[in-house]
């Protein structure tokens, strides 16, 4: 663990990602504590400009720009969080059965996920969206995730095949260790880093699509998740025409790529950090 | 080539690869350079066709060539220069052909780049050098690299540094990568190429059994200095430096005793951290303690017509 | 050899004939799997706009989405197939026309604004990469690692957003909606070919801006280990002249690996057409797919999301056939 944060450290990229995520973090975890959410609306305050009483302004109904935001950030990560996890999950049960059972099992499991590889997963979402009520982050992490995960199976079934060729696999088999510890005590350890990567990068992408569900209006999430403040802001209220309410439409984009930047730079930093490759300069 | 040294800028340190080198040339033999890896001699080679690889820098020196200074000529000039009048085969030159360009693109474009021939005219040169090193012209003509087998490869190589007819042809390690047999028919070939169209031939090699076959004078290179020139029965029956000696008795024979044979003691020398005086003394039997560490040792002393030795206590070896 | 080769290729076909199956499978399956009866939310919509009564109304609509909530689903399944075979796609509820149709009238969109972005992104992109990878200490590296990382974590939609307050609405200039004005007429003259072209400015930016950073990243990686190849060191020591190694040694060596994710790339762009899009009102595949669901036109999702998977498969395909004939060391 010590090795770990030591080698963030000093991978400048790596270092920055975990700055701005855990940033983003903190104020998700504190922030709602700390910030109350005044949803008294007000007309006469709509979209007033930035000032020491509203440090981004107001929105649409006169509503604190700042509280929403600070409030929309626990929203994002935890749907984020939670497809995270629901695509790893599935990911890993379909990728090491079919790593380790091989034969028929693994050649149906891999049929299937060329099939859901090739069929896009956007769309997916879109009619998801209809037939399931997405109400509560973990319903719209699952939604999310359900198309996801087929990538990330194929390459822990290929990294998991690769390994069984390797000796220590066979030794475990032969000293009859049961599947379950092969499994845990000795391939776990060596896909770790690379399930943290993907962990961070499946966050960035589930980010995206929930705000392009929201965008498209297909999914009435949350009043605070930056997604449906953009949604508000562009759709239902003609911030694109005031001027003072650029600031309303500005926060969320401005939010959303920050941490989108944030996962980005540290799973790249991470990935070179663990991953050396051939310097070529 | 006089004084010549390149230089290598790292972050631990600048590491000299070369160190004031002075070598001729003659026209029309073969000229073996020997050194372990990391000697220079590599190095020292680039500098001629002016490959030095960054971060290295030729620092100083000059190369002249029937004439003109080579590291002056501007760099358009020298391109046309490069392949038409010396031409070199690197290390593992079996990589050396693009994967997706046939074999007969390699020649035409190389043609192309320095004369004015026909494409019709540059196939029928490169016809009868590949069959000059025993290849069908027809079927390697129109193959794709990754279809021919390693020696091939080497030898469509070899034919390709034959195509603008150059004169002086430099060989690195031109059969380190390769088993024994394939070996022993390059070199045989190489002798043969020498013996027909009579091109000046540099070696650059490790192995020392290589180069008695096939060369006439040898230079001896140590931690990026020649220590040692002279003919090639000269350095095998009368070595004038310790490291020659020790690398002629470190060669197994099959006729001799086995347990005659004396490695040479110490390791190879840290380049970023060099003795003053002479570079070979720690390891050397025949060290001075008076003068072999304190002299800076630039010169090479012409003990006889035409051997020369860096080593002061040269007479000392002569007995 | 020949026979061997043909085998594969049969082998893809049917890979992608059994992928389309799925997808027509999936589409129904995800359909029918909805809360809410699309026959009875039809029959409704027409009782309230055309003033029928119920039964006539739900019989009419049972007729017109081919779905009788009825019968057992294997029949519904069977019948689908045929009406398929048919060459029918059904009827959009909403714009009251074929589903075939109206693919035929949004696909030439999605596909002339995809594939202008993407092979845009690409030529600019490996230029930039290549030049970036050849003169090693330029300022355009850092400007390069910079912009991508901040252009690839906006969303495409998004930049499309700021593109319309940008032109849009500050700047006045260019359109911020359809494919073309409805005032000009579509026709093969220079009128409607510009004013086509002002509406799609927009939306190809949007791609463009958030694609190129990655094409040329991409090609700098490859550039750089190429770079660091024996060939190419032996290309110059044969005194090549400079043009003819960055073109064909370097250049076709790591163009090589780009190009099959060229046509990938542009498959998975049809998965995310619908957002685009949508910002832009443009109709294309994604807009109408997007209309479908918000608006539950059951026989327009279908028709849209098969046509949205075709479409990848195709890309793939055309991938695979790329890849083998490029590279001759897979000949």
């Amino acid at each position: 663990m010590r090795d770990f944060f030591a080698v963030i450290c000093r991978n400048r990229r790596a270092l920055w990602g975990m700055i701005i995520l855990g940033i983003f973090l903190l104020m998700a975890v504190v922030g709602p504590l700390v910030v109350p959410l005044d949803t008294a609306t007000s007309y006469a305050n709509r979209y007033k400009l930035p000032s020491w009483e509203h440090p981004l302004g107001t929105d649409y109904a006169g509503r604190d720009t700042f509280q929403q935001f600070i409030h929309g950030s626990r929203e994002v990560i935890t749907v984020s969080f939670v497809t995270a996890i629901f695509t790893i999950l599935f990911a890993f049960i379909v990728g090491t059965t079919a790593g380790i059972m091989g034969g028929k099992v693994d050649a149906i499991i891999t049929f299937i996920t060329d099939i859901m590889l090739t069929v896009p997963s956007f769309p997916v979402m879109m009619i998801l969206s209809l037939a399931v009520r997405i109400t509560d982050p973990i319903s719209f992490g699952l939604v999310l995730s359900i198309w996801s995960w087929a990538g990330l199976a194929r390459a822990i079934r290929s990294q998991i095949l690769s390994l069984r060729k390797r000796d220590f696999i066979e030794a475990s088999r032969v000293l009859g260790l049961k599947v379950t510890h092969i499994i845990f005590a000795e391939i776990l350890p060596n896909i770790t880093s690379y399930i943290a990567i993907n962990f961070i990068m499946i966050m960035r992408n589930a980010i995206t699509a929930s705000v392009g569900l929201m965008v498209l209006g297909l999914v009435p999430f949350s009043s605070t998740h930056w997604g449906m403040m953009l949604q508000m802001a562009v759709g239902a209220s003609g911030a694109m025409y005031g001027s003072s309410a650029i600031v309303y439409l500005l926060v969320p984009i401005v939010a959303i790529t920050l941490f989108q930047m944030g996962c980005l730079f540290f799973a790249s930093g991470l990935d070179e950090a663990l991953n050396p490759r051939l310097r070529t300069q | 080539m006089r004084n010549i040294t390149v230089e290598f800028m790292l972050r631990q340190g600048t590491i000299k690869a070369v160190e004031n080198v002075s070598l001729d040339i003659f026209k029309g033999e073969i000229l073996g350079v020997v050194g372990e890896s990391g000697s220079g001699k590599s190095t020292l080679a680039s500098t001629i066709l002016r490959m030095v690889s960054s971060p290295g820098r030729i620092k100083e020196g000059e190369i002249y060539f029937e004439g003109k200074e080579l590291l002056k000529m501007p760099e358009d000039e020298f391109n046309q220069f490069r392949w038409s009048n010396i031409a070199m085969v690197f290390q593992a030159a079996q990589n050396a052909l693009n994967p997706v360009l046939k074999i007969k693109d390699h020649f035409i474009e190389t043609a192309k780049a320095h004369t004015r021939m026909s494409e019709n005219d540059i196939i029928e040169k490169a016809s009868k050098l590949l069959e000059y090193v025993r290849l069908q012209p027809k079927q390697v003509l129109d193959s794709y690299p990754h279809q021919l087998s390693g020696g091939m490869r080497q030898r469509v190589i070899i034919a390709l540094s034959l195509i603008l007819d150059p004169k002086i042809l430099i060989l690195d390690e031109p059969t380190t990568a390769l088993d024994v047999i394939t070996q022993a028919y390059i070199m045989d070939l190489l002798a043969k190429i020498h013996v027909d169209l009579g091109i000046t031939m540099v070696f650059l090699t490790h192995d020392l059994s290589l180069i008695a076959k096939i060369a006439d004078r040898v230079a001896v290179m140590y931690a990026g200095k020649i220590v040692e020139i002279g003919t090639v029965e000269e350095i095998f029956y009368g070595p004038l430096h310790p490291y020659t000696k020790g690398l002629v008795l470190a060669i197994p024979s099959l006729v001799d005793d086995i347990t005659a044979r004396r490695p040479i003691p110490g390791s190879p020398p840290n380049m970023l951290d060099l003795p003053s005086g002479c570079r070979f003394a720690p390891r050397c039997g025949y060290h001075m303690i008076e003068y072999c560490d304190g002299t800076v040792q630039a010169e090479l002393i012409e003990a006889k017509p035409g051997h020369f030795t860096t080593c002061l206590e040269w007479e000392r070896m002569m007995e | 050899m020949w026979g061997e080769q043909k085998l594969i290729w049969y082998k893809r076909i049917l890979v992608m004939l059994v992928t389309v199956l799925f997808a027509m499978t999936l589409t129904f399956i995800l359909i029918r799997i909805m809360p809410g009866d699309p026959v009875d939310s039809m029959a409704m919509d027409m009782v309230r706009t055309q003033g029928m009564n119920y039964e006539e109304a739900y019989r009419q609509a049972k007729a017109i989405l081919n779905y009788d909530p009825e019968v057992p689903i294997i029949v519904q399944y069977f019948s689908y197939v045929k009406q398929l075979a048919r060459g029918s796609l059904g009827q959009s509820m909403i714009y009251k026309t074929s589903v075939v149709d109206i693919i035929g009238g949004s696909l030439p969109w999605t596909i002339f604004l995809l594939s202008i972005s993407t092979l845009l992104a690409f030529l600019v992109g490996i230029i930039a990469g290549m030049y970036v990878a050849w003169k090693r200490k330029t300022i355009l590296d850092p400007i390069l690692s910079v912009y991508s990382s901040v252009m690839s974590s906006i969303p495409n939609y998004i930049v499309g957003l700021l593109l319309i307050l940008v032109f849009s609405v500050w700047l006045k200039k260019l359109p911020s909606s359809g494919a073309y004005d409805t005032s000009v007429e579509p026709g093969f003259n220079w009128k409607f070919f510009g004013n086509v072209f002002k509406h799609s400015l927009m939306p190809i930016g949007a791609f463009f801006l958030t694609t190129v950073g990655n094409w040329a990243l991409a090609m700098k990686g490859n550039a750089i280990s190429v770079l660091g190849e024996d060939y190419v060191n032996a290309a110059k020591v044969r005194g090549l002249k400079q043009r003819r190694i960055i073109l064909s040694y370097v250049g076709r060596n790591a163009i090589l690996p780009l190009v099959t994710n060229l046509a990938i790339t542009f498959g998975m762009m049809f998965g995310g057409s619908p957002l685009v899009e949508n910002v832009f009102a443009y109709p294309g595949v994604g807009y109408f797919l997007n209309q479908s669901v918000g608006r539950r036109d059951f026989m327009l999702m279908q028709g849209m999301f098969l046509t949205i998977t075709v479409a990848v498969v195709i890309s793939n395909f055309i991938a695979d056939i790329l890849n083998s004939i490029l590279d001759p060391r897979l000949r």
